[in-house]
């Protein structure tokens, strides 16, 4: 076979094993700097503790709490239905199934509002859809759920629905923060296992 | 994982140090391949000898599928990849500009730096007229800059701009190239000069 023929057989078959390549840009911002900062300016990123406080206390399924802080301060409370993906690890592969569901609406929280704020720009700055923060983090948590009492005479039907809402969420999460350290692991590994059986399939 | 440069924040002077010994190896490949012979350049335009459109399209498509081979094997992150900004007024007069001062000099910027390394003189005279003409237009930048900048398009890829794939845009630029090569073949046979060509 004439050399030239070969040549272009070759280049033409590298070409099409390439067109059927899927293409995966590794990872990095799709959003621009001025983008990102008109979404967390509208403040539709965020939701107030008493909101998170309803949805775990109906269980929410559409909603994913990511706990951005080391494990070990993870383990010694979180808020129950939460995950724990450490600030630090933030970019590992193994998260990528969590991050990647466009319907889940992922709640980042830390001990502030920063850690959890620069995640949400890391996420959303990767494509992520969904993506939302806790404000005031798990301090405010504390300050708003755990914490908070009511001292007037009289409550109203919508006070005592918030404060009922905070009752409910404060006795969940001192349920799942007074079992011992080895059910707490167990339970969390129950929960991996579950999430990445849902998170398998085609693509 | 690549670009290295990004990834392992090498020194200024190290970034330099790879470049120099990147050029030379350029430069001696442009050198090997005959193109510090303004002949040959020149042989692109009238048809006798295509060796500048095999060389660069080859390099092109060479560089296009190497990189999305790296790509795909996680070793590359094109999207960290510097993606020239498009200025389209720039480049089509700009594109112009250079074309007619190829076939005049029968040289390009780089090809002409590498004949001037082996001493030709016209190569020499071609690199000194390019200066000049980088010195006017400094001193002019003022007057031409609104054209210049006008018609700015981005980082444009023309990949997204088809809507196509990056892997389906490299089969169609191979199918491409591999069509003018044949062209170029027919071209060499049809416009061919002996006389010029035997020397070169």
């Amino acid at each position: 076979m004439n050399v030239r023929i070969k040549y272009s057989l070759l280049l033409l078959g590298v070409g099409t094993i390439l067109a059927f390549l899927p293409f995966h840009p590794s990872d990095s911002f799709l959003l621009k700097s001025d983008e990102l900062l008109s979404v967390a300016a509208s403040g539709e990123n965020s939701f107030t503790v008493d909101q998170v406080a309803r949805m775990v206390n109906r269980e929410d399924s559409t909603i994913q709490l990511i706990d951005l802080r080391e494990a070990s301060q993870f383990k010694e409370c979180n808020i129950p239905g939460s995950i724990n993906i450490p600030f630090s690890d933030l970019l590992n592969p193994m998260w990528e199934g969590t991050f990647n569901q466009r319907n889940l609406r992922k709640i980042f929280y830390g001990n502030g509002d920063q850690t959890a704020n620069y995640a949400w720009a890391i996420a959303t700055g990767l494509g992520y859809k969904n993506n939302y923060i806790m404000k005031g983090g798990l301090n405010e948590w504390f300050k708003t759920v755990m914490l908070s009492r009511f001292e007037g005479e009289k409550i109203s039907p919508a006070e005592n629905a918030l404060y009922e809402t905070r009752f409910n969420a404060r006795k969940a999460f001192k349920q799942i923060n007074s079992l011992p350290d080895s059910l707490k692991s167990r339970y969390f590994k129950a929960k991996n296992i579950k999430q990445m059986k849902l998170d398998g399939g085609c693509q | 994982m690549g670009p290295l440069s990004i990834v392992s924040e090498f020194p200024e002077w190290l970034n330099l140090l790879i470049a120099f010994f990147i050029g030379i190896g350029f430069g001696f490949a442009l050198e090997q391949a005959g193109f510090s012979s303004s002949r040959r350049l020149a042989g692109m335009f009238y048809g006798y000898d295509t060796t500048v459109l095999k060389v660069f399209f080859t390099a092109a498509i060479v560089a296009l599928a190497g990189s999305q081979l790296l790509s795909f094997f996680g070793l590359l992150n094109l999207k960290l990849v510097f993606v020239n900004p498009y200025y389209a007024n720039s480049a089509i007069l700009g594109g112009i500009i250079m074309g007619a001062g190829f076939i005049m000099g029968g040289y390009c910027p780089g090809t002409g730096i590498s004949a001037m390394s082996i001493g030709k003189i016209d190569a020499m005279v071609f690199l000194l007229g390019g200066m000049l003409g980088a010195f006017l237009f400094m001193e002019t930048y003022p007057l031409i800059q609104s054209i210049a900048m006008e018609n700015y398009k981005g980082n444009m890829r023309i990949d997204e701009w088809l809507g196509v794939s990056p892997g389906v845009f490299t089969l169609l630029l191979i199918i491409a190239a591999v069509a003018m090569f044949w062209i170029a073949e027919l071209a060499e046979k049809k416009f061919s000069r002996p006389d010029i060509t035997s020397d070169i």
